[in-house]
């Protein structure tokens, strides 16, 4: 320090007053006490004056001292021990504000309190002067000082130190003395509560650089901030490691743990792995079990760890590193664990200088000490405890690296939330996908069935369609029924040959309503049909003969095939289609009978044949000569009638079945055939033969024409008698004639003109007629029928057939003509046949 | 050996000739005629035949009447009839052989064995 101007003080106001300057000018303690030393020393004039400071333990030291011309031996930086003030001489101090004066020659002292002893008044009274201790005496003597003034420095209502004036000679202190030296206490009270507070403040402005470097640290963005944040706290500390170990969270988390500086170790597991303190059983045990810091919840400050109860392998792995003391602060954030930050210290050496050395075994222990002399105390392997300040700043550390690890652990659980959100949405978004992309092949296999149905739909409208059209355009009768014979459907034809309609027969019993009989008219029980065997036994029945009903009773043979509907190979129902077989059955029946007539009519001539020349050929009869040439005859006359019989038969199916060769002709041509081929005949029945042609173009078969007319002449001139006239005439029928022409017509005649006119404006009508017996009403039709004959034999006898008026009418109705005759029996017949008389457009086809 | 008259009634007269022939030279018969019914029952009741061979489709009164009215008549009811036609198919074969005849010969027959089938029938 800068030394002050040294000059006489004039008056304690001046003493004060540079005191006070100094002071002010100074915020350093020491310069301030040294000064202060220094000019009360001067001020009083004694020998030394020294300031001394305690201890917490009453141990104290020499912290400033000024010593005139080394009257006596420094005393500065020296440690007295806390029996060398005893306890009571230290209340007093404190409670009384106790001042001694000390006058060692006369073993006296002086007591001047401050403060009543009982109320804590300041008092007025003045100095006790009393006998001295004489330990104390001994003790100042010790020391070489036979004067002392001794005034207490309070700090905070507490003992902070002395300030002590010596004087090798005794030495009188006056009143206004003792004013002065405790006004200069008081003012070094007020310095140590300036310095104090600086200091403080000091220490607070470290503690917040401390903290702030330590927080600037962990929210660096440099690589591992925790582990230059935690090498700064260890450093800031002045310990000789630490660690911050952070669990992992869940089972898989790794856990993270940065070391700074020595580290204890514990010895290695059987598999070969070094444990982690924090992870060892003891460890938590131990933090149960010791007390936490008293200020600090969560935060252990351990000086020395042989006095807490942690277990023998932490303590020796800690021991190992020489670590004697240990701080542990549980971090925690939001009620959250999050790990601990320990700080280690080794053992320390600690060195003190004292003012005479204590003999603990010297006897007079409790005699004043004797000697003053130096010596320096070493105390090695010492623990060094942990200062408030130090757990203070711990704490504080110890929330920001909490903070730091939470939000950091915050930062990566929202991290790892949002990967696992990120991989999730990439997960659903694939699913996504793929379900899009299903749904999408599902809406075109969809599109394309729907096509496809409607496609089908289509074809089976059509189909539908066109099964309608062949069901309704059908000539058979078509109805199907299902399982129980009821009808489902029913085509035109069906209705209409059954008499119903459509409607009427849908959903109806069917084999009832038709009253299902046999050819004999038998009803059929519905499980003996074979409409039936169809439904159950999927049979396809072939049926003819059997007869329906129709809705007026009347009942007609039918011809029907019944089918099975199938579906799936199920029967669903039959399908009957069914026609009417009245007009077949006649057509059947008159065939037979044909048949019949035939065998009959060809048996019969071969009958004399065969009799005849078997008799003939029989070399052993004797036939008489007349009887012989008898048999020939017959044989001969039979074998002709046969040829023509057989011819006849064949004209009859040729003309109905075959095509006429049809040309363009004249008519009177044609009658003039006619009448030239029978006129032979005719007059060998002695009848004469009468014609009337006309001549008319004609679109005709000649020949079949002309056949027809030699076969109406032929029958007139058989059936006339003799000596009479066959008349075959032609006329044309129009409006002219027609009136003329129907007066010699019956009602059948006339009917039979006017059905051909409703076909033909212009007719031919041409005649044959006879004088005959005439045929009776009832044959009048019947004769035009195959094998009709009046009278066999008589017809036989004139050679026919039977079949001839049958092939006429056949051949007529070839030419859209009619052939029918008008008789009266025993006057005669005439036989008519009209021809549609040919446009001129026709003919010229 | 006894005559034995038989009676023939047929309308077509080749065959009536014919078969008159046959049986007269191969079996010795009296043969009489008729060409239709009436004139045929009136032989059967007159004469009292031993056989009548009788034809069926004849124009008037035809087989199955003649046949009727003989098995009516007590006077000839018990003559013995041999249908002789030329209806051939077997249904009307048939129908003739339920009728109470003593046989049926069809059309045409055998002219050397029609006489023995006329007296085996009888025997």
């Amino acid at each position: 320090m800068v030394p002050q101007p040294v000059h006489a003080i004039k008056t304690p106001e001046e003493l004060l007053h540079r005191m006070t300057d100094r002071i002010r000018q100074s915020i350093e303690l020491p310069e301030i006490l040294n000064t202060t030393v220094d000019e009360m020393r001067r001020f009083l004039g004694t020998d030394r004056v020294k300031i001394y400071r305690f201890d917490d333990d009453g141990s104290g030291e020499v912290i400033a001292e000024a010593i005139k011309d080394e009257r006596l031996p420094s005393l500065l930086g020296h440690r007295f021990p806390a029996d060398d003030i005893p306890d009571h001489a230290r209340e007093m101090f404190l409670n009384a504000r106790q001042r001694t004066i000390v006058n060692v020659s006369k073993r006296e002292i002086g007591i001047s309190p401050l403060l009543c002893h009982t109320t804590q008044q300041p008092l007025k009274t003045n100095l006790w002067v009393r006998p001295v201790d004489s330990c104390h005496v001994e003790y100042l003597t010790a020391m070489g000082v036979r004067s002392s003034l001794v005034v207490p420095v309070l700090h905070r209502r507490q003992l902070w130190g002395l300030l002590v004036a010596h004087h090798r000679v005794p030495r009188r202190v006056s009143r206004k003395e003792l004013e002065i030296v405790q006004l200069i206490a008081d003012q070094v009270a007020v310095a140590i509560s300036h310095a104090s507070l600086l200091q403080l403040t000091r220490l607070q402005g470290q503690h917040e650089a401390l903290i702030n470097q330590v927080v600037s640290l962990l929210h660096s963005t440099s690589q591992d901030p925790l582990q230059k944040a935690l090498d700064q706290t260890v450093m800031a500390l002045q310990c000789a490691g630490g660690r911050l170990y952070i669990p992992g969270h869940g089972s898989k988390a790794k856990f993270q743990l940065a070391t700074s500086g020595i580290q204890p170790e514990l010895s290695k597991t059987s598999a070969q792995r070094r444990p982690i303190l924090e992870q060892h059983p003891d460890w938590q045990a131990w933090l149960d079990a010791e007390t936490p810091h008293q200020m600090v919840n969560r935060l252990w400050a351990v000086a020395d760890i042989t006095r807490t109860q942690l277990s023998w392998p932490l303590v020796s792995a800690l021991m190992g590193q020489d670590i004697r003391g240990i701080l542990v602060a549980k971090l925690t954030h939001r009620n959250r664990f999050l790990g601990y930050l320990s700080l280690f210290r080794q053992s320390i050496d600690f060195e003190t200088v004292w003012a005479g050395r204590l003999d603990e075994t010297d006897p007079r222990q409790r005699r004043p000490r004797q000697s003053f002399e130096t010596w320096l105390e070493i105390k090695r392997d010492q623990p060094q405890p942990w200062a408030a300040r130090e757990i203070g700043l711990t704490q504080d550390l110890t929330d920001q690296f909490s903070s730091v690890i939470y939000q950091i652990q915050l930062y990566h659980e929202v991290q790892t939330l949002n990967t696992d959100l990120e991989a999730r949405v990439i997960q659903r978004t694939a699913e996504l996908q793929r379900l899009n992309e299903s749904l999408r092949q599902e809406i075109i296999e969809r599109e394309r069935t729907f096509q496809e149905l409607q496609r089908a739909r289509d074809s089976l409208k059509r189909l539908s369609h066109q099964n309608e059209l062949i069901l309704n355009s059908a000539g058979e009768g078509i109805y199907g029924i299902d399982t129980e014979g009821k009808t489902v459907f029913v085509n035109p034809a069906a209705a209409g040959l059954l008499g119903y309609t459509r409607d009427g027969l849908i959903g109806q019993f069917m084999h009832g309503l038709l009253n299902y009989s046999t050819a004999d008219n038998t009803p059929r029980p519905w499980q003996q049909s074979p409409i039936f065997k169809t439904l159950t036994h999927g049979q396809i029945h072939h049926v003819t003969g059997d007869v329906f009903e129709r809705q007026d009773k009347s009942s007609f043979p039918i011809e029907y095939v019944s089918t099975p509907i199938y579906e799936n190979g199920n029967i669903i129902g039959a399908v009957v289609i069914f026609k009417d077989i009245t007009e077949r059955q006649i057509i059947e029946a008159m065939q037979d009978d044909f048949i019949a007539v035939v065998s009959h009519e060809l048996r019969t001539p071969l009958t004399s044949i065969r009799a005849a020349l078997g008799l003939l050929a029989q070399e052993t009869l004797e036939i008489p000569g007349p009887k012989r040439q008898r048999m020939i005859e017959i044989a001969f006359s039979n074998t002709k009638r046969l040829v023509r019989l057989v011819n006849d038969i064949l004209d009859v199916e040729r003309i109905k079945l075959g095509t006429l060769n049809k040309k363009a002709c004249n008519l009177a041509n044609i009658m003039s055939q006619a009448a030239d081929e029978m006129r032979a005949m005719a007059e060998n029945h002695g009848i004469h033969l009468d014609v009337f042609p006309i001549s008319t173009p004609l679109w005709a078969a000649p020949d079949r024409i002309i056949q027809t007319l030699t076969n109406l002449l032929s029958n007139a001139i058989k059936f006339s008698p003799p000596h009479t006239a066959v008349e075959m005439k032609a006329q044309r029928v129009d409006g002219d004639s027609l009136l003329l022409i129907e007066k010699q017509l019956n009602a059948r005649g006339r009917d039979s003109l006017q059905a051909m006119l409703g076909i033909s404006k212009t007719l031919l009508l041409i005649s044959v007629k006879d004088q005959g017996p005439g045929i009776p009403d009832n044959k009048i039709e019947d004769i035009f029928g195959r094998f009709e004959q009046l009278d066999t034999s008589d017809i036989r006898r004139q050679g026919g057939t039977g079949l001839g008026l049958a092939i006429c009418r056949n051949i007529v109705q070839q030419h859209d003509g009619k052939i029918w005759a008008q008789s009266t029996v025993g006057v005669g017949s005439t036989f008519y046949v009209t021809l549609p008389i040919q446009t001129e457009f026709s003919l010229e086809r | 050996m006894e005559t034995k008259h038989i009676l023939i009634i047929d309308d077509d007269a080749d065959i009536r000739e014919a078969t008159q022939l046959c049986l007269e030279l191969t079996g010795h018969w009296d043969v009489w005629k008729a060409s239709n019914g009436p004139e045929g029952i009136a032989i059967a009741q007159s004469k009292a035949p031993d056989v009548i061979l009788l034809d069926m489709m004849m124009p008037g009164m035809d087989g199955l009447a003649i046949l009727q009215r003989l098995q009516d008549n007590p006077k000839t009811q018990q003559i013995p009839i041999i249908i002789l036609t030329a209806k051939a198919q077997s249904h009307e074969q048939e129908y003739f052989g339920q009728l109470k005849v003593l046989s049926v010969i069809t059309k045409p027959y055998d002219p050397m064995t029609i006489s023995d089938q006329i007296f085996s029938a009888l025997a």
